[in-house]
């Protein structure tokens, strides 16, 4: 029975309370372990496509008649346009429609960051739009921007009001402190870089407009669209069969989005606005810088008896001000806190979700000040962090669904037991160490999510829902489910996804949420398909229900009769059986959170301030596992980004005119296979007994969350040297090692 | 824009000038050209017209840097800096003539700032974000010199021909100043044909840079030993490829706030560069 | 082209990449940077691994060009889908044209062989250790690093052990 209730609904770490129509979730969790199918190493059903280059994606949709929009954007940080002439654009080659800000909400005579979307032009090909850009007449007044985070807060210009949170008393926890630390933590901005850019092509036919575009949210996409454009929503139909990542910055439309739309409508054309690298590095969101401001008290057995943090989102100037104290507030134990978040509003271009924002910033400060707090107390990093276990979540004084981070930390052991053996490899100036750090996220995902599933005269099936696959294989995680319950081969399973009129409501590809939400409700119809075709059966071959089953294609009977399931669906000859599935509740009263543990080895050179990961070993609890191939790949890519993060990414401003300076591929550098260090990828494929009928959480997103911490307490170990900020490159590297030189001469300074 | 493809150095020469350009690997030109950097009607495919290949001492301008990079002939840190510079792909079309000539990465120039290199009136690195900016040299613009291949050649002694004459690699570069502001000293309708690279004993280049491949150099040394006589030259640290006539010149460097760092790796690597050769630090 | 022929009339200037995805249609070859910063681009010019985006098509002449549909059934394809080398699939394409390239030239490319082949081949998504298995599907790899081209550095420069 559909249940209308409200609830709280999680994406990225934010909550929203909303209706929400549920169905009861009827099914018993599979037993504990690998299955047939599931928890199976599986290699993706769309690899040869993709790999061959035939996969659709919507840079390479070319549809009829198309035109190319490109878009002028502000070269200043802060600016007003007093002259905007687009008569002469107009006028020049190829070119069929121009327009300002006159014309389209999303475009502004009043830029707040580089890169916001002034004009636009389309044309017969994308070279003419561009070259039409540089027609059009314009005249600014450049005003001075506003860059720097604290210089924002202390003018009150922040995305929202300042967030403080308490618990217990913070300030007698201090005071109860045998131990006190303080530190400056700071985190640069990053770039998604997807290698598809930012991209979509409006198309107005059948009264409607269908999009194709590269996006994680499907319905997401058409919602907005219908609101902005004041459509209803069934007349926007929105296309993703194949894209080229995201990791969380393709969540909407975007203005690139309605800027096409607008100039499809005016030419009668579909229209690809596709925006370019170094658009992409100005204008499609970012990973915003932090400064953490972090204390933490301890007794000398390293209870802790505060935490406390004064956190600035360096945000731009639209977006959200992420929560980069949460991982203070889930990870410990500990009774009195205290953390003020501030989102400051700057001249800088809008941050946007970017794989575990907050935490990722968040957990390196929080899991630094930890080591650094260690090292005070003389307790081991692993034993300190297990002395302030948190059993139950503090903030809300909810119980966990489920939390295995003391089997992670117990299968760390043997990988931190060899410190000793590491540190003894240093030679010359080469110094090597160990060091770990601890995750903590969301990765629930919730309701609503459906799915359909269609079995077929030839015994094969079709899942139908309306997901997206955005590269982290969904569609063969889905084709598991399926085949699991089903009782199918992993070959028998089409999925078809990616377009809103194709298929029921599906949930977005973000915040760790495909598998925890989808996944549940493709088992679910999987499950109705399975009832009708044993029912059939039953009657077909007079037995009863109860005493048969399908296994391996076949249907099988409790008395060791079998038959192809063909033999059943074959009697439908055209028509099909449907099953349909929901997503049922999340577990009421209790919190949803992944956990995790990562080890990492490092040597730095010492004269030259270089730093090479040798090894992470990477220990999560995300529920039950079903593909361990694919969650290999998301283990090592998620990494990996945190390596770039660590180590050579960053997004440089000029000071003066707050120019991205990084916007090329060169400039700013993502890491190459040859900065991949070993991997070791071990979760623990325990199911969730609380959540859904799979016990499965989303693992996106936990595997970047660490590194960086695991990376920056390694390089403590191995030299001495507090790096605080990131990224730690070899200016950086030197720099600590200067400061732990000098504290070596004049004597450590005092702890507080 | 046309594009001519002529069979003879002579006939390139001749072609060049007037608004034209030399094209060999293209992977610096052709993204210039695109961001309207540099200007050009006509382009001239150097692919029939300069020799390719190595012979005895002579390099041929149009050999690939992935063909130097494989070739046991080629001396030991060119062939390091072959294969540390760019990538792959790169290193498979880019010639080592294109390499020499190539343009700075100082991104205010790519982006088309009015800086000093532009024509303009100021060097906006110096006040602005410099990380990978020069220590030498900087007194009016602070751009760093990109090739790891003319800092190896540099280092080796090498010489040039050219379809006018022959000079030294010290004497194509030269910082550019207020009256003249480019930082090689070739004509426009001057081509190098070949480079004569002296044996040297042994010779060796080191690299630092942001990851461990596929990046310009923060700081390269290319050092090589014929005898007692030893050369060093740098790259990453000026406007131009710079030789270092001995490691007491790093105390010379001047460099800007945010590239101090800069001076500290040249120093490890010069150090261990002169260990490679079995020379001394003095 | 991909064995056979296309005669092409585009103006000066216009790349490799652009004539094979907009007037050809092949677009197995992808665009992700345009100004031969990533790889995602590559295709093979007379066996070369060369960047299409940055290529004047008219500079490419008689050569032979092959693109990843030269390239469908290439064993290297199916060894990128067995090891799941393959996430959102958009470098794909390009990183497999590249490792067609070093197994032909090499057909027992070391570990550190097959990095400093692929390095220009940028991958956001992480697949770059399944991408070295991949390739070690379809050779021998040898367990010992490889010295070669780079042997003057690892001799002069400390390095951590397993990297000399």
């Amino acid at each position: 029975m559909a249940r209308l209730i409200k609830t709280e609904k999680e994406v990225e770490g934010r909550y929203t309370e909303q209706w929400i129509v549920i169905e009861e979730d009827a099914l018993d969790q599979w037993p504990e372990g690998p299955l047939n199918v599931v928890g199976q190493s599986v290699p993706r059903i769309d690899g040869l496509q993709r790999a061959r280059g035939q996969a659709p994606y919507t840079a390479d949709i070319q549809l009829p008649g198309m035109l190319h929009a490109a878009v002028l954007r502000s070269p200043h940080a802060r600016a007003r346009v007093e002259k905007l002439d687009l008569r002469t654009a107009l006028a020049a080659p190829g070119v069929r429609a121009a327009i300002g800000p006159d014309d389209l909400e999303q475009l502004t005579d009043e830029p707040s960051y580089p890169g916001h979307p002034v004009a636009a032009v389309a044309a017969d090909t994308f070279a003419q739009a561009q070259a039409a850009l540089t027609q059009i007449e314009l005249e600014w007044e450049v005003l001075e921007p506003l860059l720097d985070p604290d210089e924002a807060v202390r003018r009150g210009s922040t995305v929202s009001e300042t967030d403080t949170y308490e618990r217990g008393d913070y300030e007698r926890g201090l005071a109860a402190a045998d131990v006190v630390v303080e530190a400056e933590y700071r985190t640069q901005v990053v770039l998604h870089n997807s290698l598809e850019t930012h991209q979509s092509i409006c198309h107005w036919e059948n009264d409607g407009l269908t999009v194709y575009i590269s996006t994680q949210y499907i319905w997401g996409v058409r919602d907005a669209i219908a609101e902005k454009l004041e459509l209803p929503p069934d007349k926007v139909r929105v296309v993703c069969e194949a894209m080229g990542g995201g990791f969380g910055s393709k969540n909407g439309p975007g203005d690139y989005t309605f800027i096409g739309a607008e100039l499809a409508r005016r030419t009668g054309r579909p229209v690809k606005c596709a925006l370019t690298r170094r658009e992409e590095n100005q204008a499609t969101g970012n990973r915003n810088a932090t400064i953490q401001r972090l204390t933490a008290g301890a007794r000398s057995d390293g209870t802790l008896t505060a935490l406390g943090g004064d956190f600035v989102n360096a945000v731009g100037w639209t977006g959200w001000s992420p929560s980069t104290e949460g991982p203070m507030q889930l990870l410990y134990a500990c009774e009195n806190m205290r953390t003020v978040n501030h989102g400051a509003k700057l001249n800088s271009p809008p941050n946007a979700a970017f794989r575990a924002p907050g935490f990722v910033e968040g957990t390196f400060g929080l899991e630094c000040l930890l080591d650094e707090l260690a090292a005070k107390l003389d307790i081991d990093p692993l034993e300190l962090r297990r002395r302030n276990y948190a059993d139950s979540d503090r903030m809300d004084d909810r119980p966990f669904s489920s939390k295995n981070l003391a089997e992670c930390y117990r299968r760390a052991e043997p990988h931190w037991e060899r410190r000793d053996e590491v540190r003894a490899r240093s030679e010359g100036p080469w110094k090597r160490g160990v060091g770990l750090a601890s995750q903590v996220w969301y990765g629930g995902g919730g309701p609503p999510s459906y799915a359909w599933l269609r079995v077929g005269a030839d015994g094969r099936a079709q899942v139908v829902t309306a997901m997206q696959d955005i590269g982290t294989g969904s569609r063969t995680a889905m084709a598991q489910i399926a085949a699991e319950e089903l009782g199918l081969p992993v070959d028998r399973i089409e999925v078809s996804l990616g377009d809103s009129s194709r298929g029921p409501f599906a949930s977005i590809s973000a915040g760790s949420s495909t598998i925890p939400s989808m996944g549940p409700a493709v088992r679910a119809a999987a499950a109705d398909a399975k009832r009708q075709i044993l029912e059939i059966a039953a009657q077909r071959f007079h037995l009863e229900e109860r005493v048969l089953d399908l296994k391996n294609g076949d249907i099988v009977s409790s008395d060791g009769g079998s038959w192809p399931l063909e033999e059943i669906t074959g009697l439908l000859e055209d028509a099909q059986i449907l099953g349909k599935g929901a997503r049922g509740p999340n577990p009421t009263g209790m919190r949803v959170l992944t956990f995790g543990v990562q080890v990492a080895e490092v040597a730095v050179d010492t004269e030259t301030g270089e730093v090479v990961v040798d090894k992470i070993v990477a220990i999560h609890d995300v529920g039950r596992v079903i593909n361990s191939l694919g969650a290999s790949s998301q283990v090592e890519g998620g990494i990996i980004q945190g390596i770039g993060h660590t180590l050579s990414e960053n997004r440089i401003l000029d000071p003066e005119t707050g120019a991205v300076l990084t916007q090329t591929l060169d400039a700013y550098k993502l890491p190459t296979i040859a900065d991949v260090p070993e991997i070791v990828t071990d979760l623990v494929d325990v199911p969730d007994p609380h959540l859904t009928n799979l016990g499965s959480k989303g693992l996106g997103e936990p595997p970047i969350i660490p590194t960086a911490a695991a990376i920056a307490n390694a390089i403590r170990d191995a030299t001495g040297a507090d790096v605080r900020s990131l990224p730690i490159t070899r200016e950086e590297m030197l720099r600590a090692l200067r400061e732990a030189a000098e504290r070596e001469r004049h004597g450590a300074p005092a702890a507080v | 824009m046309e594009l001519l493809r002529p069979s003879s150095a002579a006939e390139a020469a001749g072609a060049l000038g007037n608004g034209s350009r030399a094209l060999a690997g293209g992977t610096d030109l052709v993204p210039l050209l695109r961001d309207g950097l540099v200007h050009a009607e006509t382009l001239v495919h150097l692919a029939d017209a300069v020799p390719r290949g190595i012979d005895g001492t002579r390099i041929g301008a149009g050999t690939t840097l992935a063909e130097l990079e494989v070739d046991p002939r080629t001396p030991q840190a060119l062939r390091a800096a072959c294969a540390q510079a760019a990538s792959p792909q790169l290193r498979a079309m880019g010639t080592i003539g294109g390499n020499l000539l190539q343009a700075t990465r100082c991104w205010y120039w790519r982006l088309d700032f009015p800086c000093y290199l532009h024509g303009g009136d100021r060097c906006h690195a110096k006040d602005g974000a410099h990380r990978e900016h020069a220590i030498f040299g900087n007194a009016f613009c602070a751009s760093a010199h990109p090739s790891d291949i003319a800092a190896a050649l540099l280092a080796l002694g090498a010489s040039i021909r050219t379809t006018a004459r022959e000079l030294s690699l010290a004497d194509l570069y030269r910082l550019p100043t207020e009256d003249d502001r480019d930082v090689t000293a070739l004509a426009p309708d001057e081509l190098i044909l070949e480079l004569e690279v002296p044996a040297s004993e042994t010779s060796v280049y080191l690299k630092a840079m942001d990851r461990r491949k596929w990046a310009f150099p923060l700081v390269g040394v290319a050092a090589a030993r014929t005898g007692a006589e030893v050369r060093i030259a740098l790259a990453g640290v000026a406007p131009i490829p710079w030789l270092l006539p001995t490691i007491d010149a790093l105390d010379d460097a001047t460099p800007l706030p945010g590239t101090a760092y800069k001076v500290e790796i040249a120093r490890a690597l010069v150090r261990r560069a002169l260990a490679g050769l079995g020379a001394s630090a003095r | 082209m991909n064995g056979g022929g296309y005669a092409v009339d585009a103006p000066v200037g216009r790349s490799l990449a652009q004539v094979l995805r907009e007037d050809i249609g092949l677009t197995g070859t992808k665009l992700a940077c345009g100004e031969g910063h990533c790889g995602a681009c590559t295709v093979l010019v007379d066996g070369v691994p060369t960047l299409s985006c940055i290529t004047l098509v008219h500079t490419v002449g008689e050569r032979e060009v092959t693109t990843i549909e030269g390239l469908r059934d290439h064993p290297l394809v199916a060894a990128f889908v067995r090891a799941d080398a393959v996430q959102c699939g958009f470098c794909t394409p390009g990183q497999i044209v590249s490792a067609s390239a070093l197994v032909e030239a090499n057909p027992e490319p070391s570990k550190d062989e097959i990095r400093h082949a692929m390095a220009g081949n940028l991958c956001r998504c992480g697949t770059y250790p399944k991408i070295e298995e991949a390739i070690s599907m379809v050779t021998e790899t040898r367990s010992s690093s490889s010295r070669g081209a780079l042997a003057s550095k690892a001799d002069v420069q400390p390095r951590p052990s397993q990297d000399a």
